[in-house]
């Protein structure tokens, strides 16, 4: 029982130690001033701050997977929740709300981004964006379904919406009446 | 009665049948092979022909449902109008030359003589 006590005390310097020496390394991975809305950011996470939060230190964000990497822990070091060094921590979900399209490929001369604002510009001067992701146009394209996860809370929190789209039957079927058979073609 | 539930029922069917979106683009390929085909393919093959779209001075691409299959082209002549996949689709990864060089696209000719001449190639939208 002793040895235990001893045994575990021993892992708890160790892994404070180690979380503390982290972070100097690791916190500008991502970088801090950078905008979701850029045409080059190629992520599944957010990047930046989101106003509230000073500098988008949220839990799940990648450089902030251990309790150590975040701000508002400096100081204190925590060995509960920390993971060592090799350790895969528990992750919360922060996608981005809006990103680019771009053309796939190594033999491309030139590549098009999917969503050129308004015309095709320089990716300095103007991007569009959608704020609601269930009416992305890209969406409306093809008859399926789609889940939209929005993480609220620092991650604790998750709401999902279920999008249909669908084309209603009757109407189709009258409006491919139309154009496929009714209507002159000139 | 009971013959009149019956073709009550077939007619539902029939008009079911009329109705409904039997022609999806997963049916008949459960495990998406053409989907990894197609992107084998585009990873070596360019989603641009050689010739600039007039209005940008660049390809245009255009958006097509990622259900999309095949294209045509035309041109002159008997046996010019051929069909070939749409192998390229929208991805989230920036590619490298975001923009090609001047004078690295063909223009379109005074006589155009074939569709890929005006420099608008499908590219299927994102799943």
């Amino acid at each position: 029982m002793k040895r235990q006590i001893i045994n575990q005390l021993v892992c708890t310097a160790a892994v404070a130690v180690l979380a503390t020496s982290v972070p100097s390394a690791s916190a500008q991975s991502l970088g801090r001033g950078e905008q979701i809305v850029n045409a080059y950011v190629v992520s599944d996470t957010v990047v930046g701050g989101s106003g509230d939060c000073s500098s988008g230190s949220y839990v799940g964000d990648l450089a902030n997977e251990n309790a150590s990497f975040d701000s508002s822990f400096d100081g204190e070091s925590f060995a509960v929740g920390d993971y060592g060094t090799g350790c895969v921590g528990r992750k919360y979900g922060q996608p981005d709300l809006f990103y680019n399209y771009f053309t796939q490929g190594n033999c491309n001369a030139v590549n098009a981004q999917m969503y050129p604002s308004p015309g095709p510009v320089s990716p300095e001067v103007g991007n569009t964006y959608f704020t609601y992701q269930p009416f992305y146009p890209e969406e409306m394209l093809y008859t399926h379904k789609n889940r939209f996860h929005n993480y609220y809370d620092n991650g604790r929190g998750m709401n999902r919406t279920r999008a249909v789209y669908w084309t209603p039957p009757v109407r189709t079927a009258m409006s491919n009446f139309y154009w496929n058979y009714l209507r002159l073609p000139r | 009665m009971f013959r009149r539930l019956l073709i009550t029922a077939g007619f539902l069917a029939t008009l079911a049948g009329f109705f409904s979106n039997s022609n999806e683009a997963d049916a008949g390929d459960p495990y998406a092979m053409t989907q990894v085909w197609a992107h084998n393919y585009a990873m070596d093959r360019p989603w641009h022909g050689g010739y600039y779209y007039q209005n940008s001075g660049v390809p245009q691409a255009l958006i097509v449902p990622p259900t999309a299959h095949m294209r045509q082209t035309l041109s002159w002549g008997v046996s010019q109008n051929l069909m070939y996949p749409i192998y390229h689709q929208y991805g989230r990864s920036a590619g490298a030359p975001a923009s090609g060089a001047q004078g690295r696209f063909r223009a379109t000719p005074q006589w155009p003589s074939h569709t890929d001449q005006f420099g608008v190639n499908y590219v299927r939208g994102p799943w």
